[in-house]
């Protein structure tokens, strides 16, 4: 599905800047899907990109997708991660307008924060445990993501139109010859979810820091 | 037209010419810029390891390990693996390096511009890069070229000369009445003035829009400025906590401002140069105390960085010499091939439409920062996110990506790659800069359909006048 569907502005995206160019309703027009940054983070039934989830958190992916860091077109629509400030990066997927939200969606498995308290950790299992937090505010029961840890990179790879992660520091899947790839996301992975707890509170605290 | 502050021979900085002073050291920020993104754009971070492995085992089946002995195919495996993972990390290190200094240097033209802007009025940062080359620090004892080159040895030195803590040798030959040996020293100058003139809070007009912190806008960490270690896992460049850019609203913000940009820069207590039979020499032994710029101490100041990507360059040389001799340099793996010094006006036609496209967006930078001083938080928030990163990341890097891929015969007869030259692009009064930025991207695009995909994100920046009072009513900066 293209961002245009989900009625944020026409390509040229003019963003929250500009007023919108609204089109007469028909019976055809689809409902807007809410806008979410992955698999998992999905609030509703068919919710995901497509359209075939069953409950919240089952999605099997973003509702659009975009490349990176300034790039997408609405609110919900940040990844995080590997661009934007401390602040940004404890809030995947809940960025409050367009261009802002830090990082590309959707948020690959082996995707680490750049900034604050998540640095070098998971990003996707931060926007889950987000998500969950809002779920169980909204009195939602969620049921658990597809892949436990988000969608690997490898399986975004293979779905149409490929899969680009954002940066010039090169494949975050990857080896020079020393190491095992799924070895070192896996470690990455337990590391973040072991420390979570205290992530969460760390976020919490960012946006009090001098 | 450049500051000639420092040209104009004053002895020393004071309220009447405290403008001045500050203008120069905005300029003296801004023309380190331009020379670290030509050597980074110089750097292709990610090569492809394949092959490079495969260029090393060609050479090393030529070689003979000891007289009258070749090397197994088993031992050219193993040792074409270890070189050429060394290349990876190094020329991500390298890059993601000097990226990291490139940030704060932006950050420092901020620093700067709110100190100017607090106490002197609005800071000018447009058509301020050096017009030629090599540039020479205004003012700065002794003088010294600054090129525009790929990353070398020569030009890593080069660096470490404008971040150096100490001052050069040779530096007491010349005298000039308001003589800095140091950008700390320079800026040790403003300070003074700024300990004796400015202690009432009434100097300080914090009405006039400043750049503010915890705004993300010059974030100290991303994806670019970290690398992978042998072992692939993520190394950062730069320490979240070594400064972010500080309101200046009386005299300790200010010096608080000034000593951050010299602790990033050159750092206060670092080692420096190391004299050895009369020349600065790079010292390779250790780095000291000073060397680290922030609090959790795991960040090193410039010149340090550059110090040692000097040293692991050195290193990554010795051990290629090892196996494959004299004749084999690393550094042609991983470095492209750039010209000193390159102007587009001297490109053939194609690289030429490219090039000045890519000179109007580095210039619109500075167009949009220096905007932000007229405007208030929320048009600030968007120049920047929608303006300034979007520019940085997505519309410069992919140019400057996309420049390396054609080759031209230079005056001297070889064949070079293009690189991006960060010429000040001078708008015209009688259209928008954006406006004139499309038209340019339809020229260069016509002429090298490779940076079409670029059209959206062109058309996406924000409308900033050249000057406020060029602004149409109700134009929208988001249009």
């Amino acid at each position: 599905m293209s961002a245009n569907q989900n009625g944020c502005g026409s390509t040229p995206s003019n963003g929250c800047g500009s007023a919108p160019n609204p089109t007469k309703p028909t019976d055809q027009t689809p409902a807007p899907k809410e806008l979410h940054a992955c698999m998992g983070l999905n609030a509703c039934k068919g919710h995901d990109r497509f359209g075939t989830n069953d409950c919240a958190g089952m999605g099997y992916c973003a509702t659009q997708q975009h490349v990176c860091h300034t790039l997408n077109n609405c609110r919900g629509q940040g990844g995080c991660g590997l661009y934007g400030d401390a602040a940004e990066q404890c809030r995947p997927g809940e960025n409050d307008c367009a261009f802002q939200g830090s990082c590309a969606t959707p948020i690959q498995a082996e995707r680490i924060s750049t900034m604050g308290a998540n640095t070098g950790k998971s990003v996707w299992l931060l926007a889950r445990e987000l998500f969950e937090q809002r779920m169980e505010k909204a009195k939602r029961n969620v049921s658990p993501s597809p892949y436990k840890n988000g969608p690997p990179q490898k399986w975004l790879q293979t779905l149409d139109g490929g899969y680009d992660s954002c940066g010039n520091s090169g494949d975050k899947y990857c080896s020079f010859g020393f190491n095992d790839p799924a070895a070192n996301a896996q470690e990455m992975i337990d590391k973040s979810r072991a420390e979570l707890k205290y992530t969460l509170e760390e976020c919490h605290c960012e946006k009090d820091k001098d | 037209m450049l500051s000639k502050f420092l040209a104009s021979q004053p002895t020393e900085v004071t309220p009447e010419n405290f403008s001045e002073a500050m203008q120069q050291a905005i300029e003296i920020e801004i023309a380190t810029i331009p020379v670290y993104l030509f050597t980074y754009y110089s750097i292709n971070r990610t090569p492809d390891q394949n092959h490079i492995g495969q260029i090393i085992k060609t050479q090393l089946l030529s070689k003979e390990k000891k007289p009258g002995v070749l090397y197994t195919q088993q031992e050219v495996d193993t040792i074409a693996k270890e070189l050429s993972a060394k290349i990876m990390v190094f020329a991500n290190k390298a890059g993601a390096s000097i990226l990291s200094v490139v940030i704060e240097e932006m950050l420092h033209m901020s620093l700067s511009s709110n100190v100017k802007q607090a106490l002197a009025g609005k800071p000018q940062l447009v058509n301020k890069v050096p017009p030629v080359w090599p540039a020479y620090l205004p003012g700065h004892e002794p003088s010294f070229p600054i090129n525009r080159a790929k990353l070398s040895f020569d030009q890593l030195y080069t660096f470490m000369q404008i971040e150096s803590p100490n001052k050069l040798l040779e530096a007491d030959k010349k005298g000039s009445p308001l003589p800095y040996t140091t950008i700390g020293q320079f800026y040790g100058f403003i300070e003074d003035c700024i300990k004796k003139y400015f202690k009432g809070a009434e100097s300080y007009d914090s009405r006039r829009p400043q750049l503010v912190p915890k705004m993300g806008y010059y974030a100290q960490n991303d994806i670019d400025t970290l690398y992978y270690n042998k072992e692939h896992k993520p190394k950062f460049e730069n320490a979240e906590d070594s400064g972010d850019l500080i309101h200046v609203i009386d005299q300790a913000s200010a010096l608080k401002a000034l000593n951050e940009i010299v602790e990033q820069g050159e750092g206060h207590h670092g080692p420096g140069f190391k004299v050895v039979g009369g020349k600065d020499c790079v010292d390779c032994q250790r780095f000291g105390e000073g060397a680290y710029d922030d609090k959790k101490r795991s960040e090193l100041a410039h010149f340090d960085k550059f110090n040692q990507l000097w040293c692991e360059m050195q290193q990554l040389d010795d051990e290629f010499k090892h196996y494959l001799g004299d004749d084999f340099d690393p550094k042609t793996l991983f470095i492209n091939n750039f010209e000193t010094n390159p102007n587009t006006a001297d490109y053939p036609d194609i690289i030429q439409k490219v090039s000045n496209l890519t000179n109007a967006v580095s210039s619109y930078l500075y167009v949009m920062t220096e905007a932000c001083y007229s405007a208030e938080q929320n048009t600030q928030y968007e120049i920047f996110m929608f303006g300034i990163h979007k520019s940085m990341m997505w519309i410069l890097g992919s140019l400057c990506g996309e420049l390396p891929n054609m080759n031209y015969i230079g005056k001297d007869g070889l064949q070079y790659q293009a690189a991006p030259t960060f010429e000040n692009y001078v708008f015209s009064a009688s259209s928008s800069p954006k406006a004139q930025i499309i038209d340019l991207f339809n020229i260069a695009a016509s002429a090298y359909p490779n940076i079409s995909y670029l059209k959206d994100r062109i058309y996406d920046l924000p409308n900033v006048p050249l000057e406020g009072y060029l602004a149409k009513s109700e134009q929208a900066i988001l249009a």
